[in-house]
């Protein structure tokens, strides 16, 4: 299970403020003017996974999600994008890591190394048509097959605002992710609507198994490794550096 | 409007329609024969920068009163101005093929990059200019020095492409230099009238000018009129005046303006007799600093009293800039603090309060001779655009400055012993972090060398190389597609 405290955690407890990560990049955060030296300021790093048939709107849930943009004229994904994004989870920062996958049945006995290590996995089927939704079965079996028990699983079903097109009623897929203990909602990367609460309720949903010891951090076999967590000041990062050998 | 070039140039209604009354004399006094100015427009929504444009019109016959506009997004005020000078008497003359001249002349000319010397061919003269860079020396006289430019006969040399005659310009209201420069500072609304737009427009871009090295934030008009779209924001009365400095003619302004605090006139005649024409009014007491009399001191200046008045402008910016630029070099963070396993270090936040605390052992008292309520002339700066638009290019450039540094220490680093006990997420997380660095370079955003960049990549490619053949696949078929 490819979830971690990340390395630099245990900073995080020091209270430093930064807005997010990309901020750097932009320099948007004027005239907010609360800017501080930052180390990467979060203490997880989830790996999630985004499956479903092609076409469904996976790169558009998480462009959606990444850039709050809906991205018309999505091209076919190769291989993997990755998108990320900091969230906060119970006053803990949390990088999400999302490997969008592609749809294409090519593409789909490569694709082992995509499970390995997700923490969360979101599969997704489009309302307005069924073919996408009678697949998931065999979605879900990979992904049961090829993650750890402890992986979230969350059905998302796309394109909610495309209500007349409908193909696929609500309480039909609710019952089927109630048998299979699938979270569930219906999303539109068009409108935007409940894709926050998809990807920030799969995230609350692992810390919670954190905290509450089913997901053990330390389970070698899971593939967590759990990290070291002795606090450390500033100064210790200049022991790591030293320890490294690097000689800057 | 007549003729537009080049023809594809799409200018909204809304723009024409300004262009053309700002082409115009704002009201029937005073302008006699050609008359040259500039001024600025706001573009309409989704174009967002503003516009100068230089206009030369002749009067000669009020009935056939005609305009050449040469609108421009860069403040090259002083070049543009010649150009119109040398298209609009060839234009009025010849009619439209001299501006289809004209605008050939221009496509040619090269692109603008800060420091070069460029020669512009433009109706049969070659016009020398060199363009400023942020690391020309304060008030040297402009050197033109690049010998790799191609030598053509140049027949013009124009010692500045944006400077203005602030000395001609102030000349009426010398004995109020350092009230306008405050006002100019802190950014209040200010309103320029004069007799002609050339008048108007000089004196608002000399206004602006007085605060350099700052950059003027704020919105300025060299000639404003009834007719501009901006009148009704810019004249309300059911708010405060906003923070902009306009400049008119029309005498319908005294009343319209009447609740701003800040009025300049300048009177036709004032060369010959300033005191009597000339007169700043002010409401309340906004001056903060006791001002000495006679500005400028001629027995200081070396030179002309252009560079004696510039001068003694710019050491009043610098003693005023110096205590800030020295307290932003202290929120910078420590070398040591770069760790490649971190985030880019960042500058620390400006505060205003801490800051005002230095500047009691170490203001700008001890460089300028001006006593005064510093402190009070540094709150009012806080809350002008000038502050913030100086604070966030600080800051942009500081920020930048440490991200390279950081990019050093990370190419430095050894990064294969670091990921060898680390688990396949936090890998790829490295990657994603190294691959975004590396198209910030490729974008031109962050300044640094070829060897570095190649080293970084290295770095990416020997780290993907060390993980499974699977994942290997993965990220290669990812990576450039």
């Amino acid at each position: 299970m490819g979830l971690m405290k990340s390395h630099f955690g245990s900073h995080i407890g020091l209270s430093w403020k930064i807005n997010n990560e990309g901020a750097d990049i932009v320099s948007s955060d004027f005239p907010a003017l609360t800017m501080a030296s930052g180390p990467y300021n979060y203490s997880y790093i989830f790996k999630y996974i985004i499956i479903g048939d092609m076409g469904v709107g996976k790169s558009c849930l998480l462009h959606q999600f990444t850039e709050k943009k809906f991205m018309a004229d999505c091209p076919h994904t190769i291989g993997v994008e990755f998108g990320t994004r900091i969230i906060e989870v119970s006053g803990q920062k949390i990088k999400l890591q999302i490997w969008d996958t592609a749809g294409q049945e090519r593409f789909r006995a490569v694709t082992r190394s995509y499970y390995r290590g997700a923490a969360g996995a979101l599969m997704v089927y489009d309302i307005t048509r069924r073919s996408t939704y009678n697949h998931l079965s065999s979605w879900l079996t990979d992904a049961r097959n090829l993650t750890n028990p402890n992986t979230v699983i969350f059905l998302i079903g796309n394109k909610c605002d495309l209500e007349a097109q409908r193909d696929v009623t609500y309480e039909e897929a609710k019952q089927f992710a109630d048998e299979n203990g699938l979270m569930f909602l219906e999303c539109s990367a068009k409108t935007g609507e409940n894709v926050e609460e998809a990807f920030l309720d799969t995230a609350r949903k692992i810390y919670q198994n954190i905290q509450d010891g089913s997901l053990d951090l330390n389970a070698a076999e899971s593939g967590v490794q759990h990290k070291p967590s002795t606090p450390r000041s500033a100064l210790s990062t200049d022991q790591t550096q030293n320890k490294e050998g690097c000689s800057c | 409007m007549e003729v537009v070039y080049p023809g594809h140039v799409k200018l909204t209604d809304k723009e024409k329609t300004n262009i053309c009354y700002l082409s115009f004399p704002d009201s029937n006094s005073g302008c006699m024969g050609d008359t040259q100015f500039h001024f600025r427009i706001r573009r309409c929504p989704g174009r967002r920068s503003v516009v100068q444009a230089h206009t030369d019109y002749n009067k000669d016959c009020p009935a056939a009163l005609q305009s050449v506009v040469l609108l421009s997004k860069l403040p090259f005020v002083t070049l543009y101005n010649y150009i119109v000078s040398v298209i609009a008497p060839e234009y009025f003359d010849n009619g439209e093929p001299c501006l289809e001249a004209a605008c050939h002349d221009i496509d040619q000319w090269p692109d603008p990059c800060p420091g070069e010397t460029l020669n512009l061919p433009i109706m049969g003269t070659v016009v020398q200019v060199r363009l400023p860079s942020r690391s020309d020396k304060v008030l040297t006289s402009p050197q033109i020095k690049n010998p790799s430019v191609p030598t053509m006969p140049a027949n013009n040399i124009l010692p500045s492409v944006s400077e203005v005659d602030v000395y001609s310009a102030f000349l009426p209201v010398l004995p109020h230099i350092q009230m306008l420069w405050e006002l100019v500072l802190i950014g209040e609304p200010l309103v320029v009238m004069a007799n002609s737009p050339t008048i108007c427009s000089g004196t608002v871009q000399a206004l602006v000018s007085t605060i350099w090295p700052f950059k003027y934030c704020m919105d300025f008009r060299p000639y404003f009129t009834i007719h501009d779209s901006e009148f009704r924001e810019y004249t309300t009365k059911t708010q405060a005046p906003p923070a902009v400095i306009l400049g008119v003619t029309n005498p319908f302004f005294a009343k319209t303006l009447q609740h701003w605090p800040h009025v300049l006139r300048i009177g036709e005649l004032a060369v010959s007799s300033p005191k009597t024409i000339n007169k700043l009014k002010k409401v309340g007491t906004i001056k903060t600093l006791d001002s000495k009399p006679g500005y400028p001191d001629k027995e200081a200046s070396g030179g002309s009293e252009c560079n004696a008045l510039k001068r003694y402008l710019l050491e009043l910016t610098q003693s005023f800039m110096i205590p800030l630029e020295r307290y932003v070099a202290s929120l910078m963070p420590l070398q040591r603090n770069i760790s490649p396993h971190k985030g880019p270090p960042r500058l620390k936040s400006f505060d205003t309060e801490a800051f005002l605390k230095t500047i009691e052992h170490s203001g700008p008292q001890l460089t300028s001779g001006l006593k005064g309520d510093w402190i009070a002339l540094y709150r009012r700066f806080f809350r002008s655009g000038n502050f913030e638009g100086w604070l966030r290019f600080r800051q942009e450039e500081v920020n930048q400055k440490l991200q390279a540094l950081h990019l050093e220490v990370l190419c430095q680093a050894d990064l294969l012993t670091w990921i060898q006990d680390k688990q396949e997420v936090e890998i790829v997380d490295l990657i994603l972090r190294l691959r975004e660095k590396l198209a910030k370079i490729n974008e031109n955003q962050l300044p640094v060398s070829n060897d570095m960049l190649s080293r970084l990549q290295h770095h990416h490619d020997m780290i993907v190389c060390s993980l499974p053949e699977d994942l290997q696949s993965v990220l290669k078929s990812n990576h450039g597609n």
